[in-house]
């Protein structure tokens, strides 16, 4: 066929005509190019001569002299404003860096605890969306249409005002029968769990349990392929695992680090005798009779507290926390006098001030030489367990112990949940509907149990096409966090906001806060990116 | 059981048989697994609580939905057996009856809804005040509390209260309290030397719904209220009354398709934004179309509605080229130009501004710092990966991403606060131009994403048919591809629309007076301290309608486009 | 190459060289060399995969080729725009999937690239339009949109759009092999009526009678290269090549 007649021209090199769309290209580039600069350096003249005419100070360094390289060297200094709650110790005599550091973490609690609430709402409002209830579709419906029409704002403020702080005062603080949980106008108090210092040997005696679980798990399952016979796979994980967690608890419940110090006069051999001891001294029969007593007024709350045990406590000893929660089981009074150092603690004790002196073993036992007469001084050892529940009490004006939400907090988590969730709602609504309904027939075709057919049939499909837009909903869930503005709850944004008033910073203020949600962004796209990949593999 | 079924049957007036399988009934509805079991007896158990307490707080209206419920149920059961539906039953049997379980949750959701509907309406209606002026109409109750009544109630301390205070009474009863308290007096008694405080409660303790009505105004149209210029807004209006009317006839059909009226009309709508912009914002320093100062003039539902539409109208070309940007396929920078310059540009700073750095350098992350110029050839490897040296695409997709992960609110306060720093210092704009500006470059970025879509969606056929046909790319895009993504993506423009309209209620933040600042604002007018439920209830109304209304456009738009033409 | 032509033939139309065509990592099209003359009818067959439509579609730079020349009736097609836009006003293409545009009606998407491209006013665009609509046989469906027409209907559309530019040389990628067989004898006798019409086409087809009946020369292709070149007679009797008997064997056995 036809061989050398045509010019090989394909090989030549030919300069490119101006009209090449190659030529065309790199030009319309380079001018965009030329363009974005030109505008840049517009802008970058403007900042300057516009931070010319604010003065020098934007720049200030330590020293006092002023250049560029100090234009972050503000957030060292003292922040001077308070934060209404932080996670962390904060002090306005601490640095702009530690304060919003805090409400970086407090925005953090809201969009993580937000997140997992709102998918299990949206979860569920969705599922009722679809339910053959009528009423429940229709209430479902209506809560999703209310939510998704109205402006976040404007929810976060009705809840903040009309709902939140229309609640009783923290005295009249409504309870729920049966669950340690007090809702009151300034906020939620709730029982809580204090992890104490052996519990992380507790917590790897649970993780051993969950691996081991996890293979016996499988090598049932083998033995189940192997031998054709059934094989209980949740039982025998499940018990083994409980059998390990029991175990880690005695273990790591230790009674030869925390102790109390006693007088030998109180005649108290173990702790349940300090039960006694106080039948004796308010002279009633069981220790109930004591609110009785307050009760009926025969006794002041002042004079109860006056013969109650007196405990001096050196300040953050894991011993109150196990002392004291075996106290309260028992019905004790007692009151604390909390002391920040050893020296004072001790001479504080052998003063009198106090009955029991609650540390660490090895504090008390070095205490208990230096003390007068040592031999007069009994020192018990407390029995430490890995957990301990913290339950909220009123004293004075306020609740102590257990965990707490604030108003804001509450206001903000609540508004956003209910906002996603509704969002969320319709997503997981679209995605099981999106799974025809073949696929569930042919589920039934199969054989298989509803809830195989829902576990491996239609969530999988629906997943594929719930997760990215749930993607984006977290990442408005994350956005729209900064809307706690409205109600006044410390979070990044409105520190930052505060941090721009107090400093007059606002471009290294704003810089820090667009990497702030950018990497926000970033992050919890890529790991949903990196889980939506494992799903589509898993369905390959 | 005999009896029981025998007694059913004498009730039933019918001559047909039943078809009751009991014990099937059971297993299927009951006995299925302990889990259902467990939970039918709870909920039983918590469903007859919940009635037997909705039964004493509202006996009339509880007993009516029992009954109801009760003959419904009836009804239901015996249509079931008989195999004989009439359409209620049939609908009950589907919707509401469909198991026990369903039965209850049907009882205790009606009772649950009536209880929250006699609340609202006690609350909206029955307990509720339309007095637009609060405090002549209570002079009539005074109610009097002594001093040591209000310590009790409140544990306020009055010792350091100075006589004849400028301060509110209700202010400091209210920080005691901490609740809003409506109406308070305070006077020194003569005979008693004990303060007097004589608290004026309000007659009703429902919603206040005066304050909204004398707001009214306010809340829409804030200060285009002024006769002298409230006749703009009414104009605006009459534009899009002029220009909607003919639209539903000239849009509809094949009738008037490619005609010049339908053009006409179609850059009416157009220059329509641009005409209500001049109505609105003035165009003369004197006379009748005189220029207003925004930030002290457009305020209320006006100012919403101006901000959602001129966003999303500057937005809109903003967000195609970003769209068709970020799409675009033009030839790069070639990689053996960009990787010399990134080179090039890496040792220059290395040699001139590294060393210099260094020496400065006062910590680790300076120190890091000074070492800049190695992440140019990293960026400039990603960027030949990422965009094959498209520099066009490379912007887009920052500015889109960019923008997308930054809370609008933090776009508002730049607006605010950054504008004024990035331009000359001659250029004073406005702050409702800010956030004008702002809202439109932040939509920007989420309608390019919207109309990338679209363009997506589009089969690579119709390009290549208009590449096949000899099209330049500038009319293939007009006369092919824009058409069609665009038409793809109304509903999600709708959708970025609605948006819009809900974030404007942002702004307040950033101090201007819409809806939502002179809401708040009311709390602190003297006739309404501490009224805040009533004028949200009224956004709440306004954002609900407006929101829906559009939303259900937007879905009968979605299924007009879905049929015919395509 | 020995064609016995019956028509007479004009000048080279298209002449490929050795043309090279990479898909990433991926040789697509490995040395292709052909050239067409004016009026001649050729079809292209191969297995699937074979890299016939990636080369047709080189022909009209819907494909880029990395190596080689084509040039189309004297114009080298390279990377300059006005090469381009002249290459594509001269040569037409049919799709497989029709490409109508939608959002048109039919005589619109028929007269929009002659008056867009060719700049003519839209009486003659519509006249011009109106005479292929009638040729292809479908006059009456003017008014309607694409999504309202069949499948064989619309491809009849497809091809009066093409003819209304005027082109010189047509090719049809697969035109019938979306449609049903109904419809593919629509579509497959409006194509003999172009061709002993003098147009100069180039088809990729599966439909062995029309190569057999209407093709001046088959071209076989396989693994990105032409295996055989042959006039339809001995092609389908007497192959040259064993590669494809192979083919006819596997596609005249079904
Ligand atoms: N856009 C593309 N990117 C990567 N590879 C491609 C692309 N288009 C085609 N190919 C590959 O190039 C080869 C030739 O494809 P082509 O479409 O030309 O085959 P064909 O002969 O037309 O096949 P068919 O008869 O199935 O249409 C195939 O192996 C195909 O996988
Ligand atoms: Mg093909």
């Amino acid at each position: 066929m036809a061989q050398g007649s045509i010019d090989p021209s394909g090989r030549r090199f030919k300069l490119p005509s101006l009209l090449d769309v190659r030529v065309l290209g790199v030009l319309a580039q380079l001018a965009f190019v030329v363009g974005f600069i030109l505008v840049t350096v517009w802008f970058i003249n403007n900042i300057l001569s516009n931070l010319d005419a604010l003065g020098e100070s934007q720049f200030i360094c330590i020293d006092g002299s002023s250049k560029p390289r100090c234009s972050f060297d503000f957030l060292s200094s003292d922040a001077q404003f308070e934060l209404a709650e932080t996670p962390i110790e904060y002090d306005p005599a601490d640095s702009y860096w530690r304060a919003l550091g805090a409400a970086a973490l407090n925005t953090l609690k809201v969009i993580v605890s937000g997140i997992i609430l709102a998918t299990i709402l949206g979860t569920f409002v969705g599922i009722a969306r679809l339910s053959k209830n009528w009423l429940v579709a229709n209430i479902a419906k209506w809560y999703v249409d209310i939510l998704r029409n109205t402006p976040l704002v404007l929810q976060l403020i009705i809840i903040y005002f009309s709902v939140l702080l229309a609640l009783p005062q923290i005295e009249e603080a409504i309870k729920i029968p049966g669950i340690p949980i007090f809702i009151s106008q300034r906020g939620v108090n709730f029982i809580n769990a204090t992890f104490l210092p052996s519990a992380g040997v507790w917590l790897a005696f649970l993780v051993l349990g969950l691996i081991q679980a996890q293979v016996l798990w499988w090598i049932l399952g083998r033995v189940e392929e192997q031998t054709g016979r059934s094989q209980n796979r949740f039982l025998w994980p499940i018990i083994s695992f409980l059998a390990i967690a029991i175990l880690g608890w005695v273990f790591s419940s230790n009674d030869t680090n925390q102790s109390i110090l006693l007088g030998r006069q109180l005649q108290v051999e173990e702790i349940s005798d300090f039960e006694t001891l106080m039948l004796q001294r308010y002279d009633v029969n069981t220790l109930g009779e004591i609110d009785m007593l307050v009760a009926n007024e025969v006794m002041t709350q002042d004079a109860v507290d006056e013969l109650a045990l007196s405990l001096c406590v050196l300040r953050d000893a894991p011993s109150e926390v196990n002392f004291t929660a075996q106290l309260r089981q028992r019905g004790i009074p007692y009151t604390v006098r909390r002391l920040s150092s050893q020296s004072r603690a001790t001479s504080s004790f052998a003063d009198g001030d106090c009955e029991v002196y609650v540390a660490p073993t090895a504090v008390l036992a070095g205490e208990r030489d230096i003390l007068e007469n040592p031999n007069s001084f009994l020192l018990l050892p407390v029995q430490e367990a890995p957990v301990r529940w913290s339950i909220p009490r009123i004293e004075g004006f306020n609740f102590v112990g257990g965990g707490k939400m604030t108003t804001e907090f509450t206001a903000v988590l609540i508004g956003l949940v209910l906002n996603t969730g509704a969002t969320i709602a319709e997503i997981v609504r679209a995605g099981i509907q999106s799974v025809s309904k073949g696929q569930s027939e042919a589920a039934r075709a199969l054989g298989l149990s509803e809830g195989q057919r829902l576990r491996l049939v239609v969530l999988p499909q629906a997943l594929r096409v719930i997760i990215p837009p749930q993607t984006s909903q977290y990442l408005n869930l994350a956005k729209n966090s900064t809307l706690a503005l409205a109600v006044a709850y410390p979070d990044f944004w409105n520190i930052a906001n505060t941090t721009i008033n107090q400093s007059g910073r606002s471009i290294q203020i704003m810089l820090i806060v667009l990497a702030f949600y950018l990497s926000i962004s970033l992050i919890v796209s890529l790991m949903l990116n990196a889980y939506n990949r494992r799903i589509q593999l898993v369905e390959r | 059981m005999d009896v029981i079924l025998s007694n059913i049957r004498a009730l039933v007036p019918g001559r047909k048989q039943f078809h009751l399988d009991l014990r099937r009934f059971v297993a299927e509805q009951i006995t299925r697994s302990w889990i259902l079991m467990v939970w039918l007896i709870a909920f039983t158990a918590f469903v007859g609580w919940y009635t037997i307490g909705q039964l004493s707080a509202a006996p009339g209206s509880t007993t009516t939905v029992l009954i109801i419920w009760a003959l419904t149920v009836y009804m239901t059961v015996i249509s079931e057996l008989q195999k004989d539906h009439t359409p209620l039953t049939f609908w009950l049997k589907e919707n509401m009856y469909n198991s026990i379980n369903n039965v209850l949750v049907t009882l205790f959701l009606t009772l649950l809804i009536l209880a929250g509907v006699r609340a609202f309406y006690s609350y909206a209606w029955v307990n509720a005040s339309f007095e637009t002026d609060p405090i002549t109409s209570n002079e009539e109750r005074p109610n009097e509390i002594t001093v040591d009544d209000a310590l009790a109630a409140y544990r306020v301390d009055f010792s350091n209260f100075p006589e004849g205070s400028s301060l509110p009474p209700r202010v400091i009863l209210e920080n005691a309290a901490g609740t809003p308290i409506r109406q308070v007096t305070l006077t020194k008694s003569a005979d008693d030397p004990n303060i007097v405080i004589e608290e004026l409660e309000d007659i009703h303790t429902g919603a206040s719904w005066g304050s909204v009505i004398e707001n009214l105004p306010n809340i829409l149209l804030f200060r285009f209220r002024d006769p002298v210029i409230q006749w703009r807004i009414w104009a605006s209006i009459g534009v899009l009354v002029v220009l909607a009317l003919p639209s539903f006839v000239v849009y509809r059909g094949e009738r008037y398709r490619g005609t010049t009226t339908r053009r006409l009309l179609t850059w009416a709508w157009v220059a329509s934004p641009l005409i209500i912009f001049g109505l609105l914002y003035g165009l003369t320093a004197e006379g009748p179309l005189q220029v207003v100062d925004p930030d002290q003039i457009w305020g209320g539902f006006v100012l919403t509605v101006i901000i959602s539409v001129f966003a999303i109208v500057v937005s809109f070309p903003i967000g195609m080229l970003l769209a068709l940007g970020r799409r675009s396929n033009i030839q790069g920078i070639p990689w053996w130009v960009t990787y010399p310059v990134a080179i090039a540009i890496t040792i220059w700073g290395l040699l001139t501004t590294t060393p210099a750095n260094l020496e400065a350098s006062r910590n680790t992350a300076e120190t890091i710092l000074a070492y800049w110029p190695l992440a140019v050839p990293v960026l400039a490897f990603f960027f030949q990966r990422s965009f094959k040296g498209n520099v066009v695409a490379a912007f887009s997709t920052g500015y889109i991403e960019v923008v997308r992960g930054t809370p609008f609110i933090v776009v508002l306060f730049m607006s605010i606060i950054l504008f004024p720093i990035f331009l000359p210092s001659g250029w004073d704009i406005s702050g409702v131009i800010r956030v004008l500006l702002a809202s439109a470059l932040f939509s920007a970025a989420y309608l390019a994403e919207n109309i990338r879509g679209g363009l997506q969606a589009l089969p690579n056929g119709q390009y290549e048919a208009a590449d096949s046909l000899g099209l330049s790319a500038f009319n293939k895009y007009r006369l092919i591809i824009l058409p069609q993504a665009l038409r793809a993506v109304i509903p999600a423009i709708v959708g970025q629309f609605i948006g819009l309209y809900k974030d404007t209620s942002l702004v307040y933040l950033v101090g201007l007076f819409d809806m939502l600042a002179l809401a708040n604002g009311i709390s602190s007018q003297n006739n309404w301290l501490g009224i805040r439920t009533e004028p949200y209830i009224l956004l709440m109304v306004i954002y609900f309608l407006g929101s829906s209304l559009m939303a259900w456009y937007s879905r009968r738009l979605e299924r007009q486009l879905g049929v015919g033409e395509r | 190459m020995t064609a016995t032509n019956t028509k007479s033939m004009g000048e080279d139309v298209i002449v490929c060289h050795d043309v090279h065509k990479w898909y990433g990592d991926f040789e697509a099209l490995k040395g292709v060399s052909m050239r067409v003359r004016s009026g001649e009818v050729i079809v292209i067959l191969g297995p699937s995969g074979s890299g016939k439509s990636t080369f047709i579609r080189t022909l009209n730079r819907l494909e880029e080729h990395q190596e080689g020349s084509i040039s189309v009736d004297g114009i080298e097609l390279t990377h300059d725009i006005r090469n381009i836009a002249e290459i594509r006003r001269e040569v037409g293409m049919v799709f497989q999937q029709f490409n109508l545009f939608p959002h048109l009606t039919v005589l619109e998407n028929i007269t929009l690239a002659p008056i867009h491209v060719r700049k003519w006013s839209r009486e003659r665009a519509e006249e011009v339009g109106m005479k292929w609509l009638t040729r292809v046989g479908i006059p009456e469906q003017a008014e309607k949109y694409p999504g309202q027409l069949s499948g064989g209907q619309q491809q009849r559309v497809a091809i009066a759009r093409t003819l209304t530019m005027e082109p010189k040389i047509l090719l049809f990628d697969e035109p019938t092999s979306a449609l049903d067989p109904e419809m593919i004898k629509e579509v497959l006798d409006v194509m003999r009526d172009l061709a002993s019409s003098g147009y100069t086409i180039l088809a990729v087809t599966h439909e062995m009678g029309f190569a057999r009946e209407v093709a001046d020369r088959v071209i076989f292709m396989d693994a990105g290269q032409i295996v055989e070149e042959n006039v339809p007679s001995n092609f389908f009797t007497n192959p040259k090549e064993e590669r494809t008997q192979r083919f006819l064997q596997q596609i005249l056995n079904h």
